[in-house]
C-alpha cells in the first residue's frame, strides 16, 4: 500500500507541475479575436490590450510607404470598418480585398497598431473550402520589424 | 470515362471492403480456413480495385482532362508533367484517394507478408484494415469525390496552389500520411489481439518493425513540412504551432511513447494496458487530425457545418474511440495481473518517466489547439493560443525528455545499484558539467539554453562512454579494433545501436531547434541600388532586379552580393513568382547554410515605378542545418534498427 501512496502522490506532483505550466503559458499566450464591429462598440474599455482583429482589407483603403515600410489600411466586416496601421513586411498573400487578421492594440490616435500581419494561408487550396463567412482558416504571420 | 472507371473502382472497392468485415465474423462461426482466404483476397481485390482507380485519377491529371472537376483545379495546360502528378495530392479529395490508396498497399503487404503465419490471428487484423479502408472508401465515393464532373468543361485549369510548386512539399504529404498509415498496422494487431482475448506480447513482437517504420515515415514527414515552411513559405521559421501542424506532430507523440514502453512490456510483462492505450490514442489522433484540419473548425466554430469531410470524420473518430477503449474494458480481466516496479531508480522507471512526459506534452498540446473551440463553445469569445504558448510549456518538458534519453538506455533494468549509476553515468555527468561550465564562460548566459545545452552534451556523452566501454570489452574478449568492433557490437544488438544512433540524430535536431530559437538576428529594410546592409557578421549590397518569364508565371528577382566577414560569398536572389491565377506573388526566399548558422534573404517587396529600390528582409539562424542533418542520421538509425542484418536482432535491447 505504500507504493501506491507514493504513486498517488508521484501523480499529483506530476498533474500540480503540468496545470502550473499550462496556466502559465496560457497567460503568456492568449489573444481575444475581435471584428472591426466588435471593437468600435467597445473601443474604450479595449486600450491596451493585445487583441487579434480578423477582416477584410478595404478595397482602395490601402496606402503603403515602401521606404518606410509603413501600411495604412482599414479592415472590414462588411458592418463597420477599423483603422490599421503597420510597420513592417507584411506576408505575401495581402492585399485589398481579401482577408487578413491582424494583432497588436489601439493607439492613442484610435488607429489599431499591428505588430503582425497574418494573411490567408495558402495551404487550403480550392475556394469551396474556405469558412462560408469568408474568413481565412489559417495564417502565415508577417512579423513587425524589431530593429533598424 | 476515366472518372466513371475511378469511381466505379472506388464503389466496388468499398462493396469487398465490406465483405472483408463481415467474413471473418462469418469464419469464426463456420469453416475457418475458407473464410480467412476470403478475408485476405478481399485485402487484395481492393488493393488492385484503389490501385486502378488511383491510376485513372494520375491519369486525367497527366492528360489534364478537365472534364473532372479536381483536374481542373488542380492543373493547368502549362503546369510540368511532374507537379500534374503530385496534383493527386494538392488537395482534399485527392489526398484522401492517396491516404486510402497507401492504407491499402500497407494491408496488402501485411496480408502477403504474414500468409503462412499467424493463421488465428490474422483475419482479424485484416477485418481491422476493411474498417478502416471502408470508412475512406465511403467519403472518397459519397462525400469528398475526386472523380466530380464539370460542366461545362472549362478551357483551362485554375492550377496547384504555387506553394505547393516544390519538390519538397510534393513529399511532405506522401510521408505523412505514410507515417499516419503506418500505426494502423500495430493498432490493427493490438485489436486483432483484444478480440482474439490473446493479449499476451505476441502483438507487440510482430509489429516492431513495422512500428518503428511507421515512427520514422512520421519523424521524416514533420522534418520535411518544416524544411518546407522554412525553405518555400519564406517567413523564415520552420514551425508555427499552426493547429495544422499540430495535428501532424501529435501522432508522434504517443508514437514515440509507444516504442518505448512496449519494450518494457516485452522485458517485464508491465503496462500492458497502457500499450494497448498508447496506440488506439496514437491512431485516433491520425484521424482526429484530418477531422481538425479538413473541417474548418479552426478559425470558427460556426463554419462547422461548411465541411460535411470534417463531421464524417468525428464520426468516425467517435466510433474508433468507442469500440477499442469499449474492448480493451471488455478484456479488462485478461488484462490484470502485472508485475510491479521494483525501484524508482531502474530503466523501466526512466521509461515510464518518458511517457508520462510524452503524454504530457500531448496533453498539452491538444489543449492548446482545441482551446479556441472550447471557449467559443463554452464562453462565447474567440481567443487563440499563440506560439509563445506552445514554447513556454513544451520546452521544460522537452529538456526532461533530453535528460532522460541519457538515462534511459544506460540505467539498469528492476533495480540500478550505486555501482551502476557510477560506472555508466559519472563520467558523462562530470565531462556535460564541464561542457555547461565551457558554454557559460565562452557565452551562453540565459539560464534555458545553457541548461540545453548541457543537457544534449550529456546524452552524447552517455552514448559515447557506453560505446566505448563496450568496445573496450569487445578488445580484450576478441582482440578487435575500433571498427571491427562496432560493427559486431552493431550487428549482436542492432535494435539497442539503432536507437541510440536515431538518439544522436534527435540530440542534433534539438540541438538546432534550440539554437535558432535562442540567438537568432533578424533585420529588414528599404534598399537603393548599391546601397549595404550590415547584419550580424555579413555585408549585403543590392545589386539590382531582374524579371523574367516562366512557364507558369512572371518572376522578379533581386540580387544581392553577400561579403561574410570580408570574404565574398557571391550573389544571392531571393524572388518574389507572380501567376496568372492568383492575386499575390509568391516568395522564393534564399538561404546560405554553414554549420554554424543560416542567412536567410526574403524579398518582400521592389518598388515598381523605379526599379533600382527592394525591400529585403535578412535572418541570420545559429544551428538550423543540424536539425536537417539531424533527420538523417535519425534515418541511418532507423535503418540500422529494422534491416535484417544478419544476425537476429530479436534480443531485446
Amino acid at each position: 500500500m505504500l507504493k501506491r501512496r507514493r504513486f498517488i502522490i508521484g501523480g499529483l506532483i506530476i498533474l500540480a507541475a503540468l496545470s502550473y505550466i499550462i496556466y502559465g503559458g496560457m497567460q503568456q499566450a492568449i489573444v481575444y479575436f475581435v471584428t472591426p464591429s466588435e471593437l468600435k462598440a467597445r473601443e474604450n474599455s479595449s486600450a491596451d490590450k493585445f487583441l487579434r482583429m480578423g477582416g477584410m482589407v478595404v478595397a482602395g483603403s490601402l496606402q503603403k510607404d515602401l521606404k518606410n515600410l509603413t501600411y495604412r489600411f482599414d479592415l472590414t466586416d462588411g458592418n463597420a470598418s477599423f483603422p490599421v496601421f503597420f510597420r513592417g513586411v507584411p506576408p505575401d498573400l495581402f492585399t485589398e480585398g481579401k482577408g487578413a487578421v491582424v494583432e497588436g492594440r489601439i493607439g492613442a490616435d484610435g488607429v489599431f497598431q499591428a505588430t503582425t500581419i497574418m494573411a490567408k494561408h495558402a495551404e487550403e487550396y480550392s475556394p469551396h473550402l474556405e469558412g462560408k463567412d469568408g474568413y481565412p482558416k489559417s495564417f502565415v504571420p508577417g512579423k513587425e520589424l524589431t530593429q533598424q | 470515362m476515366t472518372a466513371t472507371l475511378g469511381h466505379t473502382s472506388i464503389l466496388l472497392a468499398l462493396l469487398v471492403a465490406v465483405w472483408g468485415i463481415i467474413s471473418p465474423i462469418l469464419g469464426s462461426r463456420s469453416n475457418h480456413q475458407r473464410y480467412s482466404a476470403f478475408t485476405r483476397t478481399a485485402i487484395l481485390a481492393q488493393f488492385v480495385l484503389v490501385t486502378l482507380a488511383a491510376s485513372s485519377l494520375i491519369y486525367a491529371l497527366v492528360t489534364t482532362d478537365f472534364s473532372i472537376r479536381y483536374v481542373a483545379f488542380n492543373t493547368t495546360r502549362a503546369t510540368p508533367a511532374y507537379y500534374r502528378v503530385t496534383g493527386l495530392w494538392g488537395a482534399l479529395e485527392g489526398s484522401l484517394l492517396l491516404w486510402e490508396w497507401i492504407l491499402i498497399i500497407f494491408s496488402g503487404l501485411v496480408a502477403w507478408i504474414y500468409r503462412d503465419r499467424q493463421r488465428e490471428t490474422m483475419p482479424w487484423v485484416l477485418m481491422i484494415f476493411s474498417i478502416v479502408s471502408a470508412f475512406f472508401l465511403g467519403v472518397i465515393a459519397f462525400v469528398s469525390n475526386p472523380f466530380e464532373t464539370i460542366s461545362p468543361v472549362p478551357l483551362d485549369g485554375r492550377g496547384l496552389n504555387p506553394l505547393l510548386e516544390d519538390a519538397n512539399m510534393m513529399t511532405h504529404p506522401p510521408l505523412l500520411y505514410t507515417g499516419f498509415v503506418g500505426l494502423t498496422v500495430p493498432y490493427a494487431f493490438a485489436m486483432a489481439a483484444l478480440i482474439r482475448g490473446k493479449v499476451d506480447e505476441a502483438w507487440i513482437v510482430a509489429t516492431r518493425r513495422w512500428t518503428i517504420t511507421a515512427w520514422f515515415f512520421l519523424t521524416a514527414g514533420n522534418l520535411v513540412g518544416a524544411w518546407w515552411s522554412y525553405h518555400v513559405l519564406g517567413w523564415g521559421g520552420y514551425w508555427a504551432w499552426d493547429p495544422v501542424e499540430n495535428a501532424a506532430f501529435m501522432p508522434w507523440l504517443p508514437a514515440t511513447a509507444f516504442l518505448h514502453s512496449v519494450q518494457v512490456q516485452e522485458r517485464r510483462r508491465m503496462l500492458k494496458v497502457w500499450n494497448l492505450s498508447l496506440i488506439i490514442i496514437a491512431f485516433s489522433l491520425t484521424i482526429f487530425g484530418t477531422f481538425l484540419t479538413r473541417s474548418g473548425i479552426l478559425s470558427s466554430i460556426h463554419a462547422f457545418s461548411s465541411g460535411p469531410v470534417g463531421s464524417v470524420f468525428l464520426v468516425f473518430l467517435s466510433f474508433v474511440l468507442i469500440s477499442s477503449f469499449g474492448l480493451l474494458a471488455f478484456r479488462a480481466d485478461l488484462l490484470k495481473g502485472q508485475a510491479e516496479l521494483d525501484s524508482m531508480v531502474s530503466r523501466e522507471s526512466a521509461f515510464l518517466l518518458n511517457n508520462i512526459v510524452l503524454v504530457s506534452a500531448l496533453f498539452t498540446i491538444f489543449l492548446g489547439t482545441i482551446f479556441p473551440l472550447l471557449s467559443e463553445a463554452i464562453a462565447g469569445t474567440q481567443v487563440s493560443v499563440g506560439a509563445p504558448y506552445f514554447n513556454s510549456v513544451t520546452v521544460p518538458l522537452f529538456l526532461l525528455l533530453v535528460f532522460l534519453m541519457g538515462v534511459g538506455p544506460m540505467i539498469a533494468w528492476r533495480r540500478a545499484s550505486w555501482d551502476n549509476l557510477r560506472r555508466n553515468f559519472l563520467w558523462p555527468a562530470a565531462a556535460s558539467l564541464l561542457a555547461g561550465i565551457a558554454l557559460f564562460i565562452w557565452k551562453v548566459r540565459d539560464f534555458l539554453p545553457l541548461l540545453g545545452f548541457t543537457l544534449l552534451a550529456f546524452v552524447v556523452l552517455t552514448i559515447f562512454y557506453d560505446t566505448a566501454l563496450a568496445l573496450r570489452a569487445r578488445r580484450r574478449t576478441a582482440g578487435e579494433g575500433v571498427i571491427r568492433g562496432l560493427v559486431t557490437l552493431a550487428r549482436r544488438n542492432q535494435r539497442r545501436y539503432g536507437g541510440l544512433v536515431v538518439h544522436l540524430g534527435v540530440v542534433l535536431v534539438i540541438l538546432g531547434i534550440a539554437g535558432s530559437m535562442t540567438y537568432s538576428i533578424e533585420r529588414e529594410a528599404t534598399m537603393n541600388l548599391k546601397e549595404h546592409l550590415n547584419v550580424g557578421h555579413y555585408l549585403i549590397q543590392f545589386e539590382g532586379l531582374k524579371g523574367s518569364r516562366e512557364p507558369t508565371h512572371f518572376r522578379v528577382e533581386g540580387s544581392f552580393r553577400v561579403f561574410h566577414q570580408g570574404d565574398t560569398w557571391g550573389v544571392l536572389s531571393p524572388a518574389l513568382k507572380f501567376f496568372p491565377n492568383q492575386q499575390s506573388p509568391v516568395g522564393r526566399a534564399v538561404h546560405r547554410s554553414t554549420i554554424s548558422e543560416d542567412l536567410y534573404l526574403i524579398l518582400s517587396g521592389f518598388s515598381e515605378l523605379d526599379k533600382n529600390q527592394a525591400t529585403l528582409k535578412v535572418l541570420v539562424r545559429p544551428l538550423v542545418v543540424w536539425i536537417w542533418i539531424g533527420g538523417f542520421v535519425i534515418a541511418l538509425g532507423t535503418l540500422l534498427a529494422i534491416l535484417p542484418l544478419g544476425k537476429s536482432s530479436s534480443e531485446a535491447a
